[in-house]
């Protein structure tokens, strides 16, 4: 009885209109490089319906979707499991997993893949290991399986993070009665655990998806031949079918977070309290499994590039002493990147969280159509390759010389490009905390007549906050990552850390790429500590 | 949440530092870094209150020291945005007419021949074009080499020996050479140098050779770099890059690289050269100072440091490469003419995806 009063009420509710208003103009803003890749098309000649029915298309497509599928269901499981034995049992070494498991998401995966290579290919690093104590077998990574392996071992933390948000967040009582009740661990997990978060786990497998058929850097180096790869060596020479290719891609997008919106409402909704007393569940005979599973999984998909990118940094620092050829780069060159990455990253993973909230709202508490619409355009935006962004940028600063002169190569536009791309990945899990503000809470408060304002800050902030949090942590790596936009849209002489990284490996220069990109995972791990893990172990 | 504004607060600090160490000193010729330093001859010029902004493809590690030693000796004031050249190519003609680079430094031919083709480019001033070989240069005056990179054959020096080393590239079809060789389909300097391919031997000879390639097991590798280090670590036996990226590999590693270059008879197509160019957009503001920068590139000192610290050719008339590189036979210099190529690359592009290299 006391849930259909509360689902009155909420229905009842109608948004207000300063948050229909902000979503309108967010949702506006963020379709303008998606106007332009349509723009695009028809000024082009594009023919996106031909190009599609294409043999041309066709199999790298269906390769996208072979290796997209894969990758979102193993990157669920990995990131649920991982997520589950972190937050829920008393598996030893939990708290320090806590905070290295969400970070191979900081690798760029063109550095991610080539240190991969360097490490677990034939001549590579671990070859070398083993042949010495005799095993001469040659383990060679690429094509659908290499592609796999490296985007589902750096795409995990995307399930991983929200779902361990959620996680902690949520009561265990139901958990533990179920277990009193002689339930078994694994039909708790399916009958208790999984309902309760099933949001997340959809939200955070729906940026996975998203980011893996738009990802080139591992495909590109494993040689697996999927759209964006054809985007890609299309884009100078054929550019009409390198547009309808895109528009293709970005299609698919929009149609994977319609299929997610749909999904995601039949799942009832969570309830959560903010102060819970989890008990841990004891894992007995099953904690080395665990330790050693999960161990595994830091040590291929954090330890392994990062032994690659030291060996690769350690021969350039000892060259020197060997009388090789001095690093061609100094202390100045590596403080002025780290600090432009640092606070380039962490403005735009704020301002993200500022600007998912109001749609958040619309979607999960007001359900309105606004609200859905806001949604899809910034989820699907995230397929977008980031040279089209970069160029969309131009092409609408340049439509007046005002915005010419005052926003084209602006920290401005940076911003607002990073946003455009990587805004999802705060918006899944965002929607998901809001969700979880028990409707029973806002309405006692209701009926005792506190005013709106209070209530956002007593009942919502606490609750919606973890979740929040864990998303802006995905977009400040992200954006500390982030280098096709970087690389255009930055104002003159504002190098970062992927740029320099860039340019490292373009030129043979793996010393100063090895030395940069570990700074890189550094202050990655060094920003998600301070700012999003430990605040949120606070407000949990 | 004190601890965070600390850190904020410091970085910012450090920043200051930095910006005001660098504006305060007032000798110009002391701030150049170690590398521009060596190259520049006398002192540093006035302020000539001019800017030049670049797009340069040249990445940035080998090339900014000499566009350091320019501002230096110029006066003029320069900006840089470095990337890949194909998407530099691509948001200058996005940009179009409005576009803020005045000149735009490629890595290779093909990026230069897409801004030719959209009518993107001016001319390079005569006086600067005559610095060079007239094959080096565009007969319109619309892209100037600067520099060279031979195509070579790099090969692990333990696992190929001397006598099996191909007398052509025609000759890797042989089954001898089966999952042997690597091939950077989708890097510009291949797709360059298969395009002048196509035109010196045919369409059918080119494509067939292409297609027997894969038929033989040729290795997809995503650029030259990627490919000489797998052939010094043994992944690979051997692969058709340009030569200096082993030269630089070398230079890094030492004695743990096992790979060497291995240069084609001069008459075959295999060790072609490609031309690094530099063109001046139409849209250039200040052509004047645009030209002095290209002129600059091809001065002894600029010449001197691409064939001694990067390894390449030097393309200005009367200008010795490094004595560790092989001498070039005069049929190499310049048997690139994309100014014939046009809208070849889009054919070469096509012919590469449909042999099934790329998987």
């Amino acid at each position: 009885m006391e849930f259909l009063t509360s689902k009155k009420l909420r229905h009842n509710q109608r948004a207000p209109l300063a948050l229909k208003v902000i979503a309108l103009i967010s949702a506006f803003l963020f379709a303008c490089p998606a106007i332009y890749l349509v723009w695009r098309n028809i000024t082009s000649d594009s023919d996106p319906l031909g190009v599609l029915f294409s043999e041309q298309t066709l199999s790298p497509l269906m390769r996208t979707i072979n290796l997209t599928i894969l990758v979102t269901l193993s990157a669920a499981i990995l990131g649920t499991g991982l997520a589950w034995l972190t937050i829920r049992t008393d598996m030893p070494s939990r708290r320090i997993l806590k905070i290295i498991l969400p970070l191979p998401l900081v690798f760029p995966t063109f550095v991610g893949a080539a240190a991969f290579i360097r490490t677990l290919n034939p001549g590579g690093l671990a070859n070398n290991l083993v042949e010495k104590i005799g095993i001469e077998k040659t383990l060679e990574l690429h094509g659908l399986f290499g592609a796999w392996l490296v985007l589902t071992l750096f795409t995990y933390p995307y399930v991983f993070l929200p779902v361990a948000a959620r996680l902690k967040n949520l009561s265990s009582s139901l958990e533990e009665s179920a277990r009193l009740l002689g339930d078994s661990s694994w039909s708790t997990f399916r009958k208790v655990v999984l309902p309760q978060i099933a949001s997340s786990l959809l939200a955070g497998s729906l940026l996975v998806f998203l980011y893996t058929i738009s990802d080139f850097g591992a495909v590109q180096f494993m040689r697996y031949d999927t759209l964006t790869r054809a985007i890609w060596t299309t884009r100078l020479n054929n550019q009409p079918v390198s547009f309808a290719l895109a528009l293709i891609l970005l299609t698919l997008a929009a149609v994977a977070v319609i299929i997610e919106t749909f999904v995601s409402r039949r799942f009832r909704k969570p309830d959560a309290t903010t102060q819970v007393e989890t008990v841990l569940i004891s894992l007995g005979k099953w904690k080395p499994i665990a330790i050693t599973a999960s161990w595994l999984i830091v040590f291929l998909a954090l330890i392994t590039p990062t032994i690659a990118l030291g060996d690769w940094a350690a021969d350039g620092l000892l060259r020197e002493f060997r009388g090789g050829r001095p690093l061609f780069i100094d202390f100045k060159d590596i403080i002025e990147p780290t600090i432009n990455t640092a606070w380039i990253s962490m403005l735009t993973a704020l301002i993200a969280a500022a600007i998912v909230l109001p749609v958040s709202y619309l979607v999960a508490k007001y359900r309105s159509s606004i609200g859905n619409t806001a949604n899809a355009i910034m989820t699907s935006t995230f397929a977008m390759p980031g040279l089209l962004i970069a160029l969309s940028m131009f092409f609408w600063t340049l439509k007046t010389s005002w915005a010419a002169e005052h926003l084209r190569g602006t920290i401005i536009i940076l911003i607002f490009a990073y946003l455009v791309r990587f805004s999802a990945q705060a918006l899944g899990p965002a929607k998901a905390s809001v969700a979880s503000i028990p409707p029973s809470l806002e309405d006692a408060s209701q009926v005792l007549g506190a005013s709106k304002f209070k209530r956002f800050f007593t009942i919502d902030i606490p609750v919606v906050t973890p979740g929040l949090l864990a998303g802006s942590g995905l977009v400040l790596m992200s954006t500390m990552k982030e280098l096709p936009i970087t690389l255009l849209v930055a104002p003159f002489e504002f190098p970062t850390l992927t740029t320099k990284i860039f340019q490292s490996f373009e030129d043979a220069f793996v010393a100063e790429g090895g030395l940069l990109a570990l700074i890189l995972v550094l202050l990655s791990a060094i920003l998600t500590w301070i700012l999003v893990i430990r605040q949120a172990d606070h407000l949990a | 949440m004190k601890t965070n504004r600390k850190i904020i607060l410091s970085s910012l600090i450090c920043l200051t530092v930095i910006s005001t160490s660098c504006s305060s000193s007032s000798n110009k010729r002391a701030e150049l870094s170690d590398r521009a330093a060596e190259i520049v001859q006398g002192d540093c010029a006035k302020d000539a209150g001019k800017e030049v902004t670049i797009y340069s493809g040249r990445s940035e590690y080998l090339i900014s020291p000499i566009l350091e030693a320019f501002a230096c000796e110029s006066g003029i004031d320069v900006r840089v945005r470095w990337g890949s050249s194909t998407d530099l190519a691509i948001l200058i003609n996005e940009e179009g007419k409005s576009t803020e680079a005045d000149v735009f430094l490629s890595r290779s031919p093909g990026p230069v021949g897409f801004l030719e083709g959209n009518n993107l480019l001016g001319s390079v001033d005569g006086s600067v074009l005559s610095l060079v070989e007239k094959q080096n240069h565009a007969a319109s005056g619309s892209w100037i080499g600067f520099s060279g990179r031979k195509r070579v054959l790099v090969h692990n020096v333990d696992q190929v020996s001397p006598d099996e080393l191909p007398k052509s590239v025609f000759e890797l079809t042989d089954p001898k050479y089966r999952n042997r060789v690597a091939i950077p389909g989708t890097n510009g300097s291949f797709e360059d140098w298969f395009t002048v391919f196509r035109d010196q031997h045919g369409n059918e000879t080119a494509t067939k050779w292409l297609n027997d390639m894969v038929e033989n097991g040729a290795k997809y590798y995503p650029n030259n770099r990627s490919i000489v280090e797998a052939a010094g670590r043994g992944e690979i036996d051997m692969g058709l890059v340009n030569h200096y990226y082993n030269y630089q590999e070398a230079a890094a590693l030492g004695s743990e690289h096992r790979a060497e270059n291995y240069n084609f008879p001069s008459d075959d197509i295999g060790s072609l050269l490609i031309i690094t160019a530099a063109t001046i957009l139409a849209t250039a503001e200040d052509k004047e100072a645009s030209n002095e920068l290209v002129a600059y590139l091809l001065t002894p000192q600029a010449q001197a440091y691409f064939s001694n610290k990067t390894f390449e050719y030097p393309l200005a008339k009367g200008t010795k490469p490094n004595p560790v590189l092989p001498v070039l036979e005069a049929l190499e210099i310049g048997s690139v003419d994309f100014d014939s190529l046009g809208g070849g690359f889009e054919e070469t592009e096509r012919i590469v995806r449909e042999s099934g290299i790329l998987n």
